[in-house]
């Protein structure tokens, strides 16, 4: 055979070769029971117990970390290391640790919770609770069993913080660098960038729990090859489920939905300098914009209008009299231009990011109903690092902002509308409203709900007329599984990125 | 000839160290904080004393000339640092992911010559024809579709309506071959629809010209046998110019293969540039911008020294 003959041989058998897996018919992938495969809507940057990364990193570390308390699947919340808890007057608390054991065998003492909490409050921390911990006047361990912790000042929502994923307890004698927690689940492997892989935790302290043999999850950034992989049977579970994707996955007999009304949309506004130093004008931009319209082209109708604070509905705090508290009317928002001395219309920049779509759409839409009561907004849409370091400083004059709240306490939308925190691109900058400081304080340091429902009601009578920020739209935040799937919830409100606590009783037939 | 590579050396180290002080001055002067990035996910306020901390801890603090400095001096030690995010060597993982990056041009590659060039000496053969007409309008549309739009129809209808083949993701070779290759096949051949057009057009073209050369026309004036003629004198002369561009695209697709990557969660080298300028995690931007352009520039040191090899002029040009 001659070498022209053995070239074309060669570049046959390459064809023929690189062919073949297109002639395997069967499924992609059969599903194992007892084995989930969850579609992750990106790999988590680190899975440091108590730092801020994101919500795909907050979900992996509620499968290996625990806290003093958690939520049950209906939202309410519930002992987690923690089995009672109770406040020592108005400065403290007590909390009563269960039997619960560190993936490493060890107990789950008291010392542990107040190296944990020395830890997160160190001069080096970079945790997301540091300011919160250094709050702590001291932490009491009068037993392995029962930890007190006293606090510089008073603060009913401590039991709500410390069930934040980003308040996990850690063993005191993890390795140096390692973080033992006292999760459902152990990671057993992890590929950089692709996907972590998780075993169960035979010692977890709920008894039977999890019911899982294995969880592995899987990074898809692309939100149409993680929906095409669910269908695929590639997957049996993703979260970020895209708004276009919803109405095909409840309509396929094999799949099921699961959304909340969770995260939300809303602008915040450079307060410092005119002319949304006005809150006239600022009024006038909430009044401006019809939701209904938003809902509609950012979120495929997969949301709900957002005309007051985002309090959501189902929470004891809501106040149903501010429901229509910036509803849309644009001759009020044209009246409030004038009386501020903008009769002939005013100009602003309007900053997003093109990066996500949903903030590029809700931007556009915003700028039309704005151009209708004659406020001129010129869309920045750089990527998100641009974003938020612009947010950062301040060089902005309205901007759209999209996010959910720290828990379903009103005191979770603090970071939002309390102009006293340090600049951030979550919150209006230089705008501070002292009434709201001092009212936000006031329901943190009320131990009866009564009296805080009518401290959190005033509150939100203030920002309506005050507008720190303007309510756009709830989104539905939505979960996929395949119908062999149970025991997975997507929790209420704002806690549906708490979702990944009910892995713990998941299974998949 | 020594002398000659010396200097083409000497121009390639230049080069090398003009883009790593370009990249690092670039990703420098661009908007956005790492660590005000890594401590803001999911739309968070962070406590303005865990960013300054986290800067000191990432040296982001230091003047950018002694950031330079340092950066320099490890490239020099051949340690490309860690990343910002989760302190990891970067080397590792370009050393990880470079070879996935490789494999999947690799293939794109070779199916796009597999299928490009008999179907383009198919096409000269009969230009003019019906065959000729139907692969060269084939081709064209193939070169006018978006890679993205391929990938995604060949997601949508092999994994999501046929599921014959799984939506996207990566299982290393050693691992299960036959799932590894399952995986690839669907982003290599995205990336080899346009470039095999591209391959079926040159080669096509080529041939044409080849068959008007004299030694051609003399060879069927004797009588040699058609078959002969093209194996033995059209083929050979007409794919130089089709490896020339082959060998362009397939290094250009080093860096940017980012949308089919992105499109089948292939971890390659593309998506992970991507991921690192997304999250202004300079060592890593900086390290995989370097490699990429570190083998542009071995690629064309070594076409240059081939060249002076092939025609003696060029080393005293």
């Amino acid at each position: 055979m001659g070498p022209t003959a053995t070239r074309r041989a060669m570049l046959a058998g390459a064809a023929s070769a690189g062919m073949l897996p297109f002639l395997r018919i069967p499924g992609a992938r059969a599903a194992t029971p007892g084995e989930l495969t969850f579609g992750l809507s990106s790999y988590p940057p680190s899975i440091q117990p108590w730092q801020n990364t994101g919500t795909a990193a907050a979900t992996m570390k509620l499968l290996m970390y625990r806290g003093l308390t958690s939520y049950a699947a209906d939202g309410s919340l519930r002992g987690e290391l923690a089995e009672s808890w109770s406040p020592i007057g108005t400065q403290g608390w007590e909390f009563k640790l269960r039997d619960a054991r560190f993936q490493n065998g060890e107990k789950v003492t008291s010392a542990d919770v107040k190296w944990t909490i020395e830890q997160i409050a160190a001069e080096r921390s970079t945790a997301y609770f540091r300011a919160e911990m250094q709050g702590v006047e001291r932490v009491e361990t009068p037993d392995d069993r029962t930890v007190r912790i006293i606090l510089k000042a008073p603060r009913a929502t401590l039991p709500v913080m410390m069930a934040s994923y980003h308040l996990p307890i850690i063993s005191r004698n993890s390795p140096r660098g390692q973080f033992i927690g006292a999760g459902p689940f152990m990671l057993k492997a992890q590929e950089r960038g692709v996907s972590l892989e998780f075993e169960p935790f035979t010692g977890f302290h709920r008894a039977g729990l999890p019911k899982l043999k294995r969880l592995k999850a899987i990074a898809y950034a692309d939100e149409n090859l993680r929906v095409a992989a669910l269908r695929s049977g590639d997957v049996d579970l993703i979260e970020y489920v895209p708004w276009q994707a919803m109405d095909g996955i409840s309509a396929d007999p094999g799949l099921s939905l699961d959304t909340v009304d969770g995260a939300f949309m809303f602008l915040v506004f450079n307060g410092g300098r005119p002319p949304f130093n006005d809150p006239k004008v600022r009024k006038a931009v909430a009044h401006a914009i019809k939701r209904e319209d938003l809902v509609r082209a950012a979120f495929f109708g997969r949301g709900s209008p957002l005309q007051q604070l985002p309090i959501a509905a189902s929470s004891p705090f809501y106040n149903a009299e501010y429901k229509d508290g910036w509803k849309y009317d644009p001759e009020l928002s044209k009246r409030l231009l004038a009386e501020a001395g903008h009769a002939n219309g005013v100009s602003c920049s309007l900053l997003s990011t093109a990066q996500y779509g949903m903030h590029k759409d809700t931007a556009e839409v915003v700028q039309q109903h704005l151009a209708a009561v004659g406020i001129q907004a010129e869309l920045n849409m750089p990527d998100w690092a641009t974003r938020v370091a612009i947010g950062n400083r301040g060089q902005y004059e309205l901007a759209v902002m999209g996010t959910a709240a720290d828990s379903n306490d009103p005191d979770g939308i603090a970071n939002f509308i309390d102009g006293s925190l340090s600049p951030s691109y979550v919150r209006s900058y230089g705008l501070k409203i002292d009434r709201i400081t001092e009212l936000l304080a006031a329901g943190r340091a009320e131990f009866d709900d009564a009296k805080r429902k009518i401290i959190y009601r005033e509150m939100e009578g203030v920002a309506i007329e005050q507008v720190p920020m303007v309510g756009l739209t709830w989104r539905s935040q939505g979960y996929a599984m395949r119908k062999a799937v149970t025991g997975f919830k997507n929790l209420p409100g704002a806690l549906t990125f708490y979702s990944g606590l009910t892995f713990e009783t998941t299974e998949v037939a | 000839m020594l002398a000659f590579a010396a200097r083409r050396l000497v121009i390639s180290v230049g080069l090398v160290w003009a883009v790593a002080s370009l990249v690092f001055l670039v990703i420098h002067l661009i908007p956005g904080d790492p660590a005000e990035l890594l401590l803001s996910q999911g739309g968070i306020a962070p406590d303005p004393a865990a960013v300054e901390e986290l800067r000191e801890r990432l040296g982001l603090n230091l003047p950018l000339w002694q950031q330079y400095v340092g950066y320099l001096g490890g490239l020099l030690q051949g340690d490309f640092g860690y990343s910002l995010q989760d302190d990891h060597p970067i080397v590792d993982e370009i050393a990880l992911r470079l070879p996935r990056t490789l494999e999947l041009v690799g293939m794109a590659g070779l199916i796009a010559v597999v299928f490009g060039v008999p179907l383009g000496v198919a096409a000269a053969l009969r230009a003019g024809g019906a065959l000729d007409r139907v692969l060269s309008g084939a081709a064209g549309l193939a070169l006018s579709i978006p890679v993205f739009v391929v990938g995604t129809l060949m997601v949508l209808v092999l994994a999501t309506q046929l599921k014959w083949v799984p939506a996207g993701g990566y299982v290393p070779f050693a691992r299960d071959p036959g799932r590894h290759m399952l995986l690839l096949m669907m982003p290599a051949v995205t990336i080899a629809v346009g470039l095999g057009a591209v391959v079926f057009r040159v080669m096509r073209s080529s041939v044409l010209e080849v068959l008007e050369r004299e030694h051609v026309r003399a060879a069927q004036a004797r009588g040699v046998a058609p078959a002969t003629i093209i194996r033995r004198h059209v083929l050979r002369n007409a794919l130089t110019p089709v490896v020339t561009v082959v060998a362009l695209h397939l290094g250009s697709l080093l860096g940017g293969t980012v949308l089919v990557e992105f499109v089948f969660n292939w971890p390659g080298l593309s998506g992970y540039l991507v991921r690192s300028v997304e999250a202004r995690d300079y060592p890593e931007v900086m390290g995989i911008v370097l490699v990429i352009s570190a083998i542009f520039v071995l690629l064309n040191f070594c076409v240059d020294l081939l060249y002076a090899v092939i025609d003696p002029r060029v080393r005293h040009g």
